[in-house]
């Protein structure tokens, strides 16, 4: 009984194989370490796996994995498909495709440094010289650029798959700055948190060494120019496709994330804008395709780059992975010429097979494309060409011949190859183990003149039955990738070890990220105080309820009005005249809370927070991205709320949520400049938001019992309900009030201890000229203190008999509101001056002209 | 003929551009029909550095950088060259049709050649090109004379007119409009020649102007130029200058090579500002 059950996982799986498959050997009998796997699959059960593939998508979207789909529809982010069934490859037949993958590394090495020098290989007619000027890869700056190391090509990738004699046949490669080293590290993570049972009986692989070894080749590049290298990883940006891994990665292997704008050429070295000043960098670790690296010489209206970048490389200062240039060898028509290249340049024959590939630009071969089309795919020669791979057996007749129309009017831009059957592996689909085709990526790291291989993968099966759809952009579902062993393998990891390691030096705060870091302070505390002041609103509201038709309380009005005041959200409640709104205040409410469109709302804000926290991603920690992906849940929770009971609760929990993003990242981040502008941020916004309420509660007297209840709500608001009523009882005296609002210095919310925590936050920041002189954010702030210190109490709550203003208390409140909102102005000044636009400037004659010729 | 080449770019900004990066391609060739006894540059504001090399088409660079914050810009390029008399080869009686046939059968050529005849930056063709120059190009046409003919027809069908285009203007336009300066004519006779699979170059220079008869030559009263370089199977590269009609001679100074405008621009750069700028160009080819 036990025994039948044992293997009925197994059973069925096998019963629904209708190709060849991973799990069976070329006999068709289960492979042992398949089969051990099986095992502990069963002693999980269905049910368990469930269980599992719950727990991976949970584990996933809190560490905040995600794949950005272009154009897609809601929002950029999709989250990443993690199936809980690994692949498993055994590490003989490893060793095998080790050889066959690293012979081709160095076969489109030595490809590159012919393309982009003697160019043998097209004088010889090994490879058509089309493939190499009529090859969008192909860029004539880059032809002298070389960097020290034997190998050009640092990192590759290839795609490969199980082709129908049971080995591995290459499909594709990547050499411009491959993806996937990152989801493969972060997918194995994964796995071995939600389901450690399952390498229990196994012996796998570690995929730590490759990233040891590319940290190794990183220093190497790196010590050419500089004893201690500086080394930074460049991203195009929030909108890229593989965004998360570039922040994955570079804190991952300790290398400062930046942006094109970022960095700055001068002197004949890169530089990154730090908050400190300019710090030289030695790599370049880039997702940025070639094209884009440089406006001044490649394209020239990306922003993406940096100006005068391959100038640097020439001069042999700076060295970049993957120096530009590389996309050349990623052609398609290229994989037609593999032998022949691999005959000419190495003297030997290919190890790993590649599919069988036609370049349509010579006459024999498109005739055999032409008279075969209906079994073949055919895809554009220059990759990125907005043309999705034809699979001619799925096209209609129509399709098929408009398609034979493209490929005759300009036989060289298309390349065919064979449709290979591919072979299967156990997929989670639907809570039922089923065959799905799978390819699996490789990663390869140069250490100047060998190749290492990474001791896994990045597999991606389809997410279609019976079809070949891996990509990420289709929504293929990527699986954990073993090397599986038969013996525990003896790890030994070397370190790199860093000389005279300055650790300041090896996290810059980009001046970008300063200025992100500042905004998160503000954009949290906006958020934060309207939430608070909002509940106490709430409160009031909720407990004199209103009959409709009677007119609202007018300490409610006073509050009511001092929400948009705050907001800035006018006309709402600021309208004269408008008893109507007081007597139905609740729609007002409800969209200060939950429309996303209306700026100053909670749900705007905190949209406006999530966005800038991303873009500093790499600054927080894996509890600070759960906590943030909280709020992501509560700003959709807040959208859907309807009824005012739930309005509360929601708010409340937001509250919390807020809080708990604000103490992780008090407690967590280092001490840095990072920190002080962090926190900067947040006490202006504070100080600010305290004002612009105290201003509209009091600036025009009301009776007596009306600031009573209107004093309680701002105390409550600087949280000194408390304190005030240990101190003064029930006593409401509004001098008392504003006294202790503004001068008390022992308590967090008074706008005395605020403005000193500002300074001090400024005081800790760089000084670009005198370090022992006040800079001229400091002294608005001081300006400030000075006049809040020096007021008195009894005199700013003088009225104006006619008026019934207090012209004191709103002028001097005016006045300080005014100095600060300046701080925000100096900072940029002095710190955030990275966002200067850049133009490129390419005069025609016809300007030149001063005469006709 | 000796001349004396001061070439002067002056741009002035708005706002202070503070980070400019630079690339110029100014210095004339030394080849064999022409000598740059000597090439200077003076830059102001000026750079720490200026850092010459030699491109992919043997054409001379040079890169600079400037940090300091300014709102003017002025590069003067002064050479001293000499241009030789050039012989002309022998006539190829090769026609169209067998020029084309040796381009597809004879690979060495072929691979000398192809980058100039491939679609460019600034130089993509339709069917109205292809029928603009099949006329002059016909397949018995000797391709010599065709390339001529060519010229000649853009030259009496086109109205010089500055000011009508910018570097971004499309040949379509050019060809509807029948305007445009030297640099549009030498797009247009290098997209009609390679409409057709011949191979053609972008010529980057200066031409020798000569002031009306009785009057003095006035400063800054030249201009760079621009021409194109064919391939002639048995002779060679040869070059025509379709704005004036002409075989390019002693007055033509050869600056740079190239497959369009966009590898030879004589400056090209990436300012860092918030404002917009200004340009003046002043050339002097002045005979020694």
């Amino acid at each position: 009984m036990i025994k039948d059950l044992s293997l009925s996982l197994l059973n069925t799986y096998k019963s629904a194989i209708n190709s060849y498959d991973e799990v069976l050997d070329a006999k068709g009998l289960v492979k042992p370490y398949w089969k051990s796997l099986f095992e502990t699959l069963e002693t999980v059960g269905l049910e368990g796996i469930e269980l599992r593939n719950k727990d991976i998508i949970e584990n996933l979207k809190e560490n905040g994995v995600t794949y950005n789909v272009y154009n897609s529809e809601n929002g950029a982010n999709r989250a990443w498909k993690l199936d809980p069934i690994p692949f498993l490859i055994h590490e003989k037949e490893w060793q095998t495709i080790e050889k066959g993958i690293k012979q081709r590394a160095h076969l489109l090495d030595l490809i590159l440094k012919d393309i982009y020098g003697p160019q043998l290989l097209v004088k010889n007619a090994i490879i058509p010289a089309e493939l190499v000027f009529d090859n969008t890869g192909f860029m004539l700056p880059c032809f002298d650029l070389k960097q020290k190391l034997q190998n050009q090509l640092i990192m590759f990738a290839c795609d490969m798959a199980r082709g129908p004699d049971g080995k591995m046949w290459l499909l594709d490669n990547r050499t411009q700055s491959p993806s996937g080293s990152g989801y493969a590290l972060e997918n194995r993570t994964v796995m071995a948190k939600v389901f450690p049972e399952l390498n229990k009986n196994i012996y796998r692989n570690r995929l730590s060494p490759y990233f040891n070894h590319f940290q190794q080749t990183v220093a190497k590049l790196g010590n050419i120019s500089n004893e201690n290298p500086s080394v930074v990883f460049l991203t195009p940006g929030l909108g890229n496709e593989t965004y998360f891994e570039h922040v994955y990665l570079s804190s991952y292997l300790g290398y400062t994330l930046v942006q094109g704008s970022d960095l700055l050429v001068r002197d004949g070295y890169v530089w990154l804008k730090s908050l400190e000043g300019l710090e030289r960098v030695d790599v370049i670790i880039r997702r940025v395709d070639d094209e884009w690296c440089d406006p001044l010489e490649l394209r020239k209206n990306s922003l993406l780059g940096v100006p005068g970048l391959l100038q640097v490389m020439r001069m042999g200062n700076m060295a970049v992975i993957n120096p530009p240039g590389a996309s050349v060898v990623e052609n398609y028509g290229l994989m037609a010429f593999m032998e022949n290249a691999c005959k000419f340049l190495m003297d030997e024959s290919l190890l790993m097979n590649s599919v069988a590939t036609w370049w349509c630009g010579q006459p024999k071969e498109l005739n055999f494309v032409l008279s075969n089309l209906p079994r073949l795919i055919i895809k554009k020669t220059n990759r990125k060409q907005g043309f999705r791979t034809q699979y001619c057996r799925l096209l209609s007749s129509a399709e098929l011949e408009e398609l034979r129309q493209m490929i005759i009017k300009n036989p060289k831009e298309f390349v065919a190859q064979e449709e290979v059957s591919l072979s299967t592996t156990p997929s989670f689909i639907d809570g039922k183990l089923e065959p799905r085709f799978a390819a699996i990526r490789t990663f390869m790291v140069s250490d100047g003149s060998d190749y290492k291989v990474m001791q896994g993968g990045l597999t991606r099966s389809s997410s279609v039955k019976d079809r070949f759809v891996i990509s990420n952009q289709l929504g293929g579902i990527s699986k954990d990738t073993w090397i599986v062993t038969d013996n525990p393998s003896e790890h030994f990891e070397r370190f790199v070890v860093k000389k005279n390691t300055n650790a300041s030096q090896n996290n810059s705060l980009t001046s970008r990220n300063a200025e992100n870091l500042f905004w998160v302070g503000r954009l949290y505390e906006r958020t934060m105080s309207l939430t608070s002041f909002l509940k106490i609103v709430l409160n009031r509201l909720n407990e004199n309820v209103n009959d409709k038709a009677q007119k609202q309380q007018a300490y409610l009005v006073v509050l009511l009005k001092s929400l948009t005041h705050l907001t800035q959200t006018y006309p709402g409640f600021a309208e004269e005249n408008d008893d109507a709104i007081f007597e139905n205040p609740e729609p007002e409410m409800f969209s200060l809370v939950k429309d996303i469109k209306k700026a100053g709302s909670i749900a705007y804000n905190i949209q406006s927070l999530l966005n800038t926290a991303n873009q500093v991603s790499e600054r927080w920690t894996s509890d600070t991205r759960r906590i943030l992906n909280l709020l992501e849940d509560s700003l959709q929770s807040l959208k859907n709320t309807s009824n005012i009971n739930q309005l509360s609760h929601r708010l409340d929990k937001l509250y919390t949520r807020l809080f708990a993003f604000y103490g992780n990242v008090f407690e967590t981040l280092p001490r840095d400049n990072g920190f002080y502008m962090f926190e900067a941020g947040k006490n202006i916004e504070r100080i600010l938001s305290l004002i612009s309420v105290l201003r509209s509660a009091f600036s025009f007297k009301n009776n007596e019992e009306v600031e009573a209840v209107i004093l309680e709500a701002v105390l409550e608001n600087h949280h000194l309900l408390t304190q005030y009523r240990h101190v003064y009882k029930s006593q409401w005296s509004l001098v008392a009030g504003l006294d202790m609002v503004m001068l008390e210095k022992n308590l967090p919310y008074t706008l005395t201890s605020l403005l000193d925590r500002l300074s001090f936050c400024l005081s800790h920041l760089p000084k670009s000229t005198n370090a022992n002189r006040l800079g001229i954010d400091e002294k608005i702030v001081l300006e400030a203190s000075s006049i809040i210190k020096l007021i008195d109490a009894e005199n700013l709550v003088k009225v104006d008999e006619d008026t019934q203003y207090r012209s004191e208390l709103d002028k001097t409140l005016e006045q300080v509101q005014d100095l600060i909102s300046k701080v925000t102005a100096s900072l940029s000044s002095l710190y955030f001056s990275h966002s200067v636009i850049q133009h490129s400037l390419l005069d025609t004659i016809e300007k030149i002209n001063s005469d006709e010729i | 003929m000796r001349y004396k080449l001061r070439h002067q770019t002056v741009y002035t900004y708005e706002e202070p551009v503070d980070n400019y990066q630079s690339v110029l391609c100014l210095q004339p060739r030394t080849q064999d029909s022409q000598i740059c006894h000597s090439f200077n540059l003076e830059v102001s504001p000026c750079p720490s550095k200026i850092h010459f090399r030699t491109d992919f088409f043997g054409n001379s660079l040079a890169y600079f950088s400037l940090h300091e914050p300014h709102l003017e810009l002025k590069v003067i390029a002064n050479s001293d060259v000499e241009v030789l008399p050039k012989a002309m080869p022998v006539l190829s009686n090769l026609t169209c049709a067998e020029v084309r046939q040796m381009f597809v059968n004879n690979r060495p050529l072929k691979v000398e050649v192809l980058q100039y005849q491939l679609p460019s930056n600034f130089i993509k063709w339709d069917d109205e090109v292809k029928e603009f120059a099949a006329s002059c190009l016909q397949s018995e046409t000797p391709f010599y004379e065709g390339v001529s003919l060519l010229c000649e027809k853009i030259f009496k069908e086109f109205q010089f007119k500055s000011g009508f285009t910018t570097v971004n203007t499309p040949l379509k336009t050019v060809l509807k409009e029948r305007k445009g300066v030297c640099q549009d004519f030498s797009h247009l006779a290098i997209a009609s020649l390679r409409s057709l699979g011949f191979a053609a170059k972008y010529v980057s220079g200066y031409l020798e102007t000569l002031p009306p008869k009785g009057k003095p030559k006035l400063q800054g009263s030249d201009a760079s130029h621009a021409w194109i370089s064919v391939y002639v199977p048995d002779m060679g590269w040869c070059e025509f200058d379709p704005t004036n009609n002409m075989i390019p001679n002693e007055r033509h100074i050869v600056t740079a090579y190239g497959r369009d405008y966009a590898d030879v621009a004589p400056m090209k750069g990436i300012v860092f500002s918030s404002g917009s700028h200004k340009v003046k160009v002043e050339v002097d080819v002045i005979p020694v």
